[in-house]
């Protein structure tokens, strides 16, 4: 921000020439696309029992990880599992924020590292990367033993759905870590200070939120700045009314997608929230923490959010909270799918670069990651869930953790997810946009979606998209 | 007495944006103090023991104390080389007559209008492929590039303002055209000097977009980037004092050598502006 | 004298041009170049599309939406930043009624004035925005705490408001830079000129539109390109500070964050590009412009 004094005078003939210049020492430096590509040699090393993915020993090890609200202890977990495990091997573990910006330019160059934890805001864009042909096939780490038990593969230690999750054009490209499941979440203790308890109908919700209000607290509060917060429960709810036939038609993009019936309704339910004045004030501008925090504080009774919040949120919790997550309610009595039913999907997404310079290496590190032994760790220190077998057997779970398991558990087959997010990021942009303009009523639940369904119109119609379909 | 009444209004006036422009800075170093209930509590509340706790918490924890050095580091070296860099050719261009110098000239002065953003998807691409993504050095000529069609344009007119006569005697003295420049120009120029050396450092300690783009390693993060992360991460654990804390400690140096020096920077900045 | 002058200037220049040419011109070059390109940033190589890029900009809602901010701003923005510090400029110089002296304290309301100028705009988002929040922000509980309750609101989150919110940080940080850029020129002002108006009964206002305003004039013009350039940035701010970031519902956008978010989070660095390039050619067009008018008034006032 800092101005030059003096004004800056070159006529525009003259500016013209000086990029005439420009385009000449262009020429000269070489094109940016010609990039990269040098084939890195592969480290080997034997195949035997001990080491069937014939790791190299004394290879080095390179991670990068996204440090969330997860943290990084189960990644260095398994950083040490590997190190036992390959004596001439360091670990180089580096934990980042901002895993595209970090990466993009290392797999551009040809580069990568041997592992990545491809997560969080700013991650790289994986079906590109495996369309630019830059993810390493993970079949052969499915179908080696597992750590724990030699007698059974990898694949089958996981939780149904991974793999498909990991799943692009065929192969299978990334492994994810933790079963994400999303709810309402609200304090038990405070609820039975009041002798509330949580409504199984939408009619109930709001009726329980003219009680709550009229107690002094707000019902709801949302993580405003990120619409998208609210976009879960408002999805849920529709997918909840219409089934899985709802879900389907959004994600391929059908025409009218947007205003089906179940749609419609969930918008308006949500919408109902609004104009009851259910909301706490100024929720739409806080951030994810702040909303949190009020929340936490007793200042709203619901806050919306994946199973990650109480591992987020345990540095501010008051002691005896006791929070809880529970599926959003039914909204009608013909809906397609059970009270229980939940969106859930997985995330922290690990992935080995094809062009990682220890990709036996890379493989070998993400069978320590999915061991029993780490997957339990993770279940302690990060309070979710791993998506390994078994992780939370005999674990003490915190108040939020069993919640979430158990919800899972009440979910049974009921579980769904909408794939449009991953694969249409301008669309999904463009629903959180309008419904951010939902939660704060300047645009009702019509208009809302015709908004919306010309934005996913335009990438329906959009050739230079890859579509695709479930 | 009504232009006295004025008067006093104007002053209030005067008065009004001082506190508007402190406020806030105040507020910050309150807050940088406060527990996070008492953050979250009220804005005016007074912390009941001040935390300093929270300043350790960003200098360890959050690296601000690294993320400083970091910055120190790139933006004195950039700073050194675009004023070598700068004031040698901004003295070739004024004092020689060579073919092209016009050209190189207009060339140097257009990069001024071009917004940084058309080139930063390229330059992300130079720059990884001469392998200096995420160095030091990498930083420093970057920032250095970029800092130079300022540096150039504004000492190209002050090389112009010299007399001649002092360089040809310097010549007639058996001065070669190396010693004439570091040994009789650079001093003579030393106005001109501090001025742009000051805008320079002004604008290379803002950069953000930059290192945004080209310094991805959490290690070599400079001050900018640091703060903006743990923005980020403080969204992944809430630590609001410690993003106060964070903020104070990167403003502080800055600040207190401007209080230190501002009578000589404030005359830096103006003498070159106002002619 | 002409003894080794070639040799020196091919010393001197050598580094500096090729400093420049690899890690500025060759950028801006292939930036031209990528505009015309489908390249995702990930794959080897990149198809010629031609002007396909360009004329999705033009159908393209987002940025749309972020030209028109950056319009409003660059209408805004110079305008009020330049009329806030020549206000306090004068003050400060002349704005005593007695004898036409500064009043007292000038010095000091130079120095604290001038504090935004020594914050990077990453420190002036972060702190804006918790000046902002709603429920525990400095802005809600100064008004609160004047009595004015009834106009708090949730700053960032309104359309009306979200913009102007992102400007007012940009004039409150070079409101500064630009009184101690006036005052400097001010004083430059020969003082019988100011005595001889003063002697003709001529006031405050009247001294200031005659004499100080034109004497200023070309460090006005400066000021005014130079606040052009950061009013058609604004990325910094928008993106640490703003619902969404960009909103609330496009409401902030502007072109630095919609090409930032095409090129590193879609993967469209060819698209990216076009804006860039379509970005040089306004930011090129409205400096001729803004030369060309400023110059033409310059001449009718003197």
């Amino acid at each position: 921000m800092t101005p030059p004094p003096t004004r800056p005078s070159p006529t525009r003939r003259t500016l013209l020439r000086g990029a005439t210049a420009a385009g000449a020492a262009g020429l000269l430096s070489g094109c940016v696309t010609a990039g990269g590509g040098d084939d890195t040699e592969e480290a080997t090393g034997a195949v035997t029992d001990e080491n069937p993915l014939g790791v190299p020993d004394d290879t080095g090890l390179e991670v990068v990880m996204f440090n969330g609200g997860y943290g990084q202890a189960y990644t260095e977990h398994a950083a040490e599992l590997y190190e036992e495990r390959h004596p001439g091997a360091e670990v180089d573990h580096q934990g980042v924020q901002r895993v595209g910006e970090t990466l993009q330019p290392r797999f551009v160059a040809g580069e990568p590292p041997d592992v990545v934890d491809n997560t969080g805001a700013g991650r790289l864009d994986l079906a590109q990367l495996a369309a630019s042909g830059q993810l390493h096939d993970l079949a052969e780490l499915l179908d080696a033993p597992s750590l724990d038990d030699p007698a059974v593969p990898v694949r089958d230690t996981l939780m149904p759905g991974v793999v498909a999750d990991g799943t692009l054009d065929g192969a299978v490209r990334f492994l994810n870590y933790s079963s994400v499941l999303w709810g309402v979440w609200y304090s038990t203790s405070l609820f039975e200070a009041h002798g509330w308890a949580y409504p199984e109908t939408w009619d109930d919700m709001l009726a329980l939120c003219e009680e709550i209000g009229q107690a002094g607290i707000a019902p709801w509060t949302w993580q405003g700045k990120f619409p998208e917060y609210m976009v879960d429960p408002l999805q849920s709810l529709a997918a909840k009314t219409g089934g899985i036939e709802l879900v389907e038609n959004i994600d391929n993009l059908e025409a009218d997608a947007w205003r089906q019936d179940g749609m419609l309704a969930a918008a308006d339910a949500i919408h109902r929230l609004v104009t009851g004045g259910h909301i706490m004030a100024g929720s739409e501008a806080l951030s994810h923490t702040e909303a949190q925090n009020a929340w936490s504080n007793g200042e709203a009774a619901f806050i919306p959010c994946g199973s990650w919040l109480e591992g987020e949120q345990q540095e501010v919790t008051p002691e005896g909270f006791d929070m809880v997550m529970a599926p959003v309610p039914d909204l009608t009595a013909a809906d397609a799918m059970p009270f229980g039913a939940l969106q859930g999907s997985s995330s922290e997404s690990f992935l080995v670069p094809a062009q990682a310079a220890n990709p036996r290496g890379g493989l070998d590190y993400l069978r320590c990651l999915f061991s029993l032994d780490v997957a339990r760790g993770f279940t302690e220190t990060a309070k979710a869930l791993p998506v390994v077998r078994g992780a939370t057997d005999g674990v003490e779970m915190s108040t939020g953790l069993a919640s979430v398991a158990a919800a899972v558990e009440a979910a049974g087959e009921h579980v769904f997810g909408y794939k449009y997010r991953l694969w249409y990021a301008p669309l999904a942009k463009a629903v959180d946009d309008a419904t951010g303009e939902l939660l704060t009523g300047r645009l009702d639940p019509e208009a809302w979606a015709d908004r919306i369904q010309t934005a996913a119109d335009d990438v329906a119609a959009d050739d230079s998209i890859t579509k695709h379909r479930r | 007495m009504r232009r006295k009444a004025t008067d006093a209004v104007l002053h209030v006036v005067l008065l009004g944006w001082a506190a508007l422009v402190t406020l806030p800075l105040v507020w910050a170093v309150v807050s940088s103090l406060k527990t996070d209930a008492e953050i979250f509590a009220s804005p005016w509340s007074v912390p009941e023991a001040p935390q300093w706790d929270n300043w350790a918490r960003a200098w360890q924890e959050a690296h601000i104390g690294r993320y400083l050095l970091n910055t120190l580091i790139v933006v004195g070296g950039a700073l050194a080389l675009v004023m070598l860099l700068g004031s040698l050719t901004a003295y070739c261009l004024a004092r020689y007559e060579f073919r092209g110098n016009r050209l190189i000239y207009y060339a140097l002065v257009a990069g001024m209008l071009f917004p940084v953003f058309l080139a930063l998807v390229p330059l992300f691409f130079v720059v990884d492929q001469l392998g200096m993504l995420g160095t030091y050095h990498g930083l420093i000529l970057v920032y250095a590039a970029y800092a130079l069609p300022f540096t150039v344009f504004f000492l190209h007119a002050f090389f112009r303002g010299l007399p001649t006569a002092v360089t040809e005697a310097a010549f007639l003295d058996g001065c070669s055209h190396t010693a004439a420049f570091f040994k009789v120009m650079l001093p003579m120029a030393r106005p001109g000097m501090v001025s742009v050396g000051i805008f320079n450092f002004l604008g290379l300690w803002n950069q953000y977009l930059l290192p945004l783009v080209l310094n991805p390693d959490p290690d070599r993060y400079v001050l900018a980037q640091g703060l903006a992360a743990l923005a980020v991460s403080q969204g992944y654990r809430s630590d609001f004092s410690g993003l106060f804390a964070g903020l104070i400690i990167a403003i502080l140096p800055v600040l207190a050598a401007y209080v230190l020096f501002q009578r000589q920077i404030r005359s830096g900045l103006t003498a070159g502006a106002v002619r | 004298m002409r003894h080794g002058k070639n040799r020196f200037l091919i010393g001197a220049l050598a580094a500096p041009l090729l400093l420049y040419g690899v890690f500025v011109v060759s950028p801006y070059a292939q930036a031209f170049y990528l505009a015309f390109t489908d390249w995702n940033g990930l794959a080897g190589q990149a198809d010629n599309v031609g002007f396909a890029n360009f004329t999705a900009l033009w159908s393209d809602g987002l940025f749309l939406a972020a030209l028109r901010n950056n319009g409003l701003m660059l209408l805004a923005v110079p305008l009020l930043t330049i009329v806030l510090a020549l206000f306090f400029a004068a003050l400060l110089t002349m704005g005593r009624s007695d004898r036409h002296g500064g009043f007292r304290g000038s010095g000091a309301y130079r120095i604290v004035y001038f504090f935004p100028q020594l914050l990077s705009v990453a420190i002036l988002g972060v702190l804006f925005q918790f000046v902002y929040t709603p429920n525990n922000g400095l802005l809600n509980g100064l008004l609160e705490a004047l009595g004015l309750g009834s106009l708090t609101r949730s700053w960032l989150a309104e359309p009306a408001w979200a913009l102007p919110a992102v400007m007012a940080v940009m004039v409150w940080a070079a409101v500064g830079f630009y009184v101690v850029l006036f005052a400097a020129a001010m004083e430059s002002i020969p003082r019988d000129v100011l005595e001889a108006a003063r002697l003709d009964g001529a006031g405050r206002l009247t001294t200031f539109r005659r004499i100080t305003l034109p004497f200023v004039w070309d460090t006005v013009q400066v000021a005014y390109v130079y606040l052009g350039i950061l009013a058609l940035d604004g990325f910094a701010l928008v993106q640490i500070m703003t619902v969404g970031p960009g909103g609330p519902d496009n409401a902030t956008e502007v072109v630095g964050l919609t090409l930032y978010r095409a090129a590193f989070t879609y993967g469209e660095f060819g698209y990216a590009s076009a804006m860039g390039v379509t970005l040089f050619f306004i930011t090129l067009t409205l400096t001729a412009l803004a030369l060309r008018a400023t110059r033409r008034e310059r001449v009718e006032i003197a």
